[in-house]
Order: structure tokens, then C-alpha cells, then sequence
């Protein structure tokens, strides 16, 4: 994906990245944050996840490490944090070309869903987004929901890495099955 | 002889409680039912069962100095057996999730199917128990994009601790017409399979003011018939009792989960 470099607005170490998202959404911020997981043993040192914006709300996903995009790219970003974040607002024109494509696209609530988990900033997100943006709730989106294996996998690996370092948090390993 | 299912979904609102009850009172005909609500912060199974009053709940189980037995706990309602929990925050405040196991496993020892009503929430410890320590779960499920998206968290959480989908059950739908492709597919993904598919109810807003269980309140409605039908295909297995109240107690050891 090719993102000219914009004018860095912040950088900082967060534990939820749903505060970047938030913040960009506030701000109605037209531009791009990359998130880079500080857990460099488990998923290696190169791994930065970068979501664009257009007012705030997300179009695109692009994960650099792994070269996915979309819900796979969040998947392969999103983890228990901390992440190093870096938000850089650009013009809406340097985006254009980016944001033409169907490539890496992405639901509007789909990153703060899969990086935070913070349903509130989902339907935030969601209320922000222009009409256009939005699948509607009927059979058709349900079934284009689940007409993407790939997206379905994504969520269910998300699963299963948070069940278990969550049990790990809990103390619930006992049960865990192995 | 006991099964424990954990009826779960990932999302409130989906009709979490009546479904649970409703495959409690169908199952009780054939068997020896205990529900009990394990969604030990947001109670309300003691609403749909007319135990508003009751005097010791789950909550006074769980606490750490608790002095009530745990019959103390149990109502005989419709059939079955009932534990409701308390709706107090303080009492929850103060309820050690980890007693839930002891409480779990004194249940086991005596009935064949143990219900629970669990959290729609995977954030905390006492969330995530029950579906934890249950043999089995049955997702509840409405045929929207974040119903089946949080169905399929719970079912990966619960994989995680070993537990496995019995099956799946679509609940207050509307639209028939795009439910039947939407259950083709969804049935790829969840395991089990699709045990219902039950209407949108007026039924059961009225039975859950009534106090009662939708099966109890209006036996004849589609959606009670939905439920029957359902637990019809839901195939409880024979388990060993004691096997399965050792699971739940606090000294297990992974390899025999």
C-alpha cells in the first residue's frame, strides 16, 4: 500500500489501541495510524499494523509484516498490547488513490471491534460513518459476513489468542485444554 | 448420570434466560433438570421464574464465609430445579467466582442435565467459568452480524477450555425468508448443529413479565414449540457423575478435562 508520509499528530505507547481510534474519531482526523505490537518475541520485530482514516473513520487495514490487509491484517496486528502508536494526519487528496481500491477495505467499526474490543467505540464509529460506508443489517450483509472465510478465521484466531493468555491472567490454566 | 451444558452467547438481548429455561422445562419432561444462573452480575433468572423473593440465591453460595448449604439455594419451579441468583452489586462484589465449581460440582451429583445460564460477556473470570467448566455449550444466536460475530468468540473461548458446541439455536427472528441461508451457512462454522430456529415472541416479553417460563406461560406459541423441538435434537450424554463433579472441583488436574 503506498501512503505518503503525513505530519505526525502523536506518538506514544498505549495499552488499548481503541484510544488512538477513539482520539482519531474525535478529532475527525483524515490520516493514518500505525501500530506496532510491543511483544517482539512472540510476533517479531517487524510487525506494524496501519489503518487509515477518512473523518475519523477507518477505510483501510494493512498489516507490513505480513503483507495481509483487511480483517486479516487487524488479526495479524492485534494482540494484548502494549503497542507503540503513531498518528499522522495527511491531506484527503493523498489518500484518494489508497482509498479507491477495495484492497485491505475495512468496515467502519471493524478495527476498534478487533483491536479493542470497546463495543461503545464500535457503534461510535459506526454512528460517524457515512451512509455509504455502512452494510445494512438485513440477510445480504449477514450473508456477505459470512461468505468471507477469511474474515471468519480472523475472528476466531483473535478468540482463541485472547481465551488463552486471559486464562493465563485469571489463573484458569488448570482448565485450559492443552 | 449428568450433562452440564452452558447456554451461552456472546451478546446480550438475544434471549439468553427464556432460551435456557425453555430447554430446561422441554428437557425435564425426559429428565432430571437443574438450571442455574451462572451469569452471576447481570441475574435474572430469578424475573422469569417468579423467585423475585427467593431468600438464598447462588450469590449467598459464593461468598467466602458463606454458611447456606447449597440445597438452601435450590427451588423446585416447573419441573425442574432451580438456582436463581441475587441481583445485589454488593453481593456480587463480594462472591468468590472460583466457589462456583464446589457449587457446580455438588449440583452434578444429583440430576441428569445441569443447565447454565451463562454471562453474555467474556471480560472477566466469573464470565468465563461457566462455559469453562460445562461439558458442552449451545450457542444462542439471532441471524444479525454482531450476534453471530460474538457466537463465534464464545465458541472459540469455550474450545479453548475444551468444552464443545452441542449445537446452535437461532432465537427471536424475523424475517424466515433470509434466515434459512444464513443458518446453511453459519452452520460451516459452529459445531453441533442447528438445534432451532425460533420466531420473535410476544410470548415471551409477556411470560418473562408473568414471571414464568415461556413454556409454562404459553405452551402452544410457535416459539415454545420452536423450543420443544429443539430439545428434541439436543442429545444429552451419559456421563459419570462423579467424573463429571471431579471436573469442577478445584484439583484438577489439565489432562483430565
Amino acid at each position: 500500500m503506498n501512503i505518503p508520509r503525513g505530519e505526525l499528530h502523536r506518538s506514544r505507547v498505549v495499552d488499548d489501541p481503541g484510544t488512538t481510534l477513539s482520539l482519531a474519531l474525535d478529532r475527525q482526523l483524515t490520516g493514518y495510524a500505525v501500530f506496532e505490537p510491543q511483544d517482539a518475541v512472540l510476533l517479531g520485530e517487524e510487525t506494524r499494523g496501519v489503518v487509515t482514516f477518512e473523518d475519523g473513520v477507518p477505510v483501510l487495514a494493512y498489516c507490513t509484516d505480513t503483507d495481509s490487509g483487511g480483517a486479516e491484517a487487524l488479526a495479524d496486528v492485534a494482540g494484548p498490547g502494549p503497542f507503540r502508536v503513531e498518528l499522522y494526519e495527511l491531506d484527503a487528496s493523498a489518500l484518494e488513490d489508497a482509498h479507491a481500491s477495495d484492497d485491505c477495505r475495512v468496515s467502519p467499526g471493524l478495527p476498534a471491534e478487533r483491536l479493542s474490543g470497546d463495543r461503545a467505540l464500535v457503534t461510535r464509529t459506526r454512528d460517524a460513518a457515512p451512509e455509504d460506508r455502512l452494510g445494512t443489517d438485513d440477510g445480504t450483509a449477514v450473508e456477505d459476513f459470512l461468505a468471507d472465510e477469511s474474515q471468519i478465521e480472523a475472528i476466531r484466531e483473535q478468540a482463541r489468542e485472547e481465551a488463552r493468555s486471559r486464562a493465563e491472567e485469571w489463573g484458569l490454566t488448570d482448565v485450559l485444554d492443552d | 448420570m449428568v450433562e452440564a451444558f452452558a447456554v451461552a452467547s456472546g451478546k446480550g438481548g438475544t434471549g439468553k434466560t427464556t432460551s435456557t429455561l425453555a430447554l430446561g422445562m422441554a428437557l425435564a419432561e425426559t429428565h432430571d433438570v437443574t438450571v442455574v444462573d451462572a451469569d452471576t452480575g447481570m441475574a435474572n433468572l430469578l424475573f422469569h421464574t417468579g423467585l423475585d423473593e427467593a431468600t438464598t440465591t447462588l450469590h449467598d453460595l459464593l461468598i467466602a464465609d458463606a454458611d447456606a448449604d447449597v440445597s438452601d439455594a435450590v427451588y423446585e419451579r416447573f419441573g425442574m430445579k432451580v438456582v436463581p441468583c441475587g441481583t445485589s452489586l454488593a453481593a456480587f462484589r463480594e462472591a468468590d467466582p472460583e466457589r462456583l465449581r464446589d457449587v457446580v460440582a455438588t449440583l452434578a451429583a444429583d440430576t441428569d442435565v445441569l443447565l447454565l445460564d451463562s454471562p453474555a460477556a467474556l471480560g472477566s473470570k466469573s464470565a468465563v467459568l461457566p462455559i469453562a467448566l460445562a461439558d458442552r455449550t449451545v450457542i444462542v444466536l439471532q441471524p444479525t452480524v454482531p450476534a453471530l460475530s460474538d457466537g463465534l468468540k464464545v465458541q472459540e473461548y469455550a474450545r479453548s477450555y475444551g468444552t464443545s458446541t452441542a449445537g446452535t439455536l437461532f432465537n427471536r427472528v424475523r424475517d424466515d425468508e433470509a434466515v434459512d441461508r444464513v443458518v446453511d451457512q453459519a452452520e460451516e462454522y459452529f459445531g453441533g448443529e442447528t438445534l432451532g430456529v425460533v420466531p420473535e415472541s410476544e410470548a415471551a416479553r409477556a411470560a418473562r413479565r408473568a414471571g414464568e417460563p415461556l413454556l409454562a406461560h404459553a405452551p402452544d406459541s410457535p416459539a415454545s414449540q420452536a423450543f420443544r423441538e429443539a430439545a428434541r435434537r439436543l442429545e444429552v450424554r451419559e456421563g459419570e457423575s462423579e467424573a463429571v463433579a471431579a471436573r469442577f472441583q478445584s484439583a484438577v488436574i489439565p489432562d483430565e478435562v
